[in-house]
């Protein structure tokens, strides 16, 4: 008989072995592991007098324990001053620009527009949001709801956001200016919306005027009364009604805006 | 020929002093107008800056195209530009060679297609396909994807080289031409210097 393949059966037996004992010594190793950071989290709970959670932590702790010891000694953030959100300094930005442009720096001369085209539409946000009513149908203003949004790319546009609210009853309203969306609605408009009205006492959405503006109301059973009035060429606003009563009530609460006061702040014709 | 040359060398210079002139002018309206508190027409100014900087940026960018692609000499009375005020930014156009082997290059700043393309370029096996047809290569550094097209009627090989640098997107088109050629051509354009100016 040749030995050969017995040695080789031998040789890979043993190597089978040891590699099963490889996996019965690691088993041990993770065990005592386990133990003895069970040990230690007693003995920091007994000093600290925290006996809550070491139930709970002892079966996710083989699966976890490494990862539980490496996120307990991150360090999480308790508070900092947050994000300056002061508008970008105009007349800095302009002379910035100008200064680029005197020498060829064409990119940096655009950047610096932007930035003052950022500042100027912040303020013409922050200027229209004084200017609306601080009540509404007897619904008071949200401080922190009031928004100013501005891209300073032109096509995307500005937007300003208000609400106001009393229990369940709410009105939020938004002014867009240059905004993409006027020309689905002006397309709207301008083909007769209203032919497509119906009669069977299903209709969601029709034409109507505020304060002589052509405008648009809908209304949808979960999410209340929407009415879009576009101003002048590039202008847009639009009120959501929650809880209103009727079409007449969601009209007589836009009607307290100053549109015309409106579309002169925004430069519309 | 000297003449012409000369001619559109002066024309040139007259045009980027017209638009100098009208930032210039710009610049002063924006600032009476914010200085009195007439934000919307600031603002409208700081816009009309915008779009005669994108000119001359556009401009500037067609000064850096090489005139001739091998023995393609460029098609002056084709090159374009067209500014389109923030949606897509500026479009620049220009033209070598006639006939059946001609090049088109565009360059198109604040390109929508940038995304998918830099997206497309992070994923090297979706970028290189397995039938050939599309691969990535690299044009004066730059990640690009070259894409072959065989036109049916006349089984001529065309090719699409695109190159994302930042939000701006530089095409160049080649029917009738081979990869090679392409990927020699596309790297006589300074992408580095065109990356700086529409930054």
């Amino acid at each position: 008989m040749n030995p050969k393949p017995l040695l080789v059966c031998v040789a890979f037996s043993l190597l089978c072995l040891g590699t099963q004992a490889q996996g019965l010594l690691g088993k041990i190793k993770q065990k005592a592991e386990q133990a003895a950071e069970k040990a230690l989290d007693k003995k920091v709970d007994q000093k600290t007098g925290n006996t809550g959670n070491t139930g709970t932590d002892s079966g996710s702790g083989s699966s976890g324990s490494s990862s539980g010891s490496s996120s307990g000694s991150r360090p999480t953030n308790k508070g900092g001053g947050g994000l300056v959100t002061t508008p970008p300094d105009v007349k800095q930005n302009l002379t910035d620009a100008e200064a680029a442009f005197k020498t060829n720096g064409y990119g940096q001369a655009r950047y610096a527009l932007q930035q003052a085209m950022l500042g100027v539409e912040m303020e013409i946000g922050n200027k229209i949001l004084k200017s609306l009513p601080e009540t509404v149908a007897g619904l008071k203003k949200q401080d922190e709801a009031d928004k100013v949004t501005s891209t300073g790319w032109g096509w995307v546009g500005l937007t300003i956001e208000r609400e106001y609210l009393k229990d369940d009853k709410q009105l939020r309203t938004m002014i867009a200016n240059n905004s993409a969306w006027m020309n689905a609605i002006n397309l709207y408009l301008a083909n007769g919306g209203g032919y497509a009205q119906q009669t069977n006492g299903e209709q969601n959405w029709k034409q109507t005027k505020v304060k002589g503006y052509r405008a648009v109301i809908e209304y949808d059973e979960s999410t209340g009364y929407k009415l879009s009035v576009p101003i002048g060429q590039t202008s847009l606003i639009i009120w959501e009604g929650v809880n209103f009563a009727s079409e007449q009530e969601m009209i007589a609460a836009a009607s307290t805006f100053d549109l015309d006061g409106l579309k002169k702040t925004l430069g519309e014709k | 020929m000297k003449k012409i040359y000369i001619a559109s060398l002066a024309l040139a210079l007259i045009s980027s002093s017209l638009h100098a002139q009208d930032f210039s002018k710009n610049l002063a309206s924006a600032r009476t107008s914010y200085n009195s508190g007439d934000l919307e027409n600031a603002r409208f100014s700081i816009q009309q800056m915008m779009n005669d900087l994108d000119l001359l940026i556009g401009k500037e960018i067609m000064k850096l195209l090489p005139s001739k692609m091998d023995a393609l000499a460029v098609n002056t009375k084709n090159d374009n530009v067209t500014i389109n005020s923030g949606l897509a930014g500026v479009l620049l156009h220009r033209d070598y060679g006639t006939g059946d082997k001609a090049v088109n290059v565009e360059i198109m700043s604040n390109s929508p297609l940038v995304s998918s393309l830099n997206a497309l370029l992070s994923l090297p096996f979706v970028a290189n396909s397995g039938d050939g047809t599309q691969k990535v290569v690299k044009i004066d550094g730059y990640k690009s994807v070259l894409q072959k097209d065989v036109d049916p009627d006349t089984n001529k090989t065309g090719y699409t080289l695109q190159t994302p640098l930042n939000s701006s997107l530089v095409t160049i088109k080649i029917d009738n031409t081979t990869e090679t050629d392409i990927v020699r051509m596309a790297n006589t354009i300074p992408m580095s210097q065109i990356a700086k100016m529409v930054q």
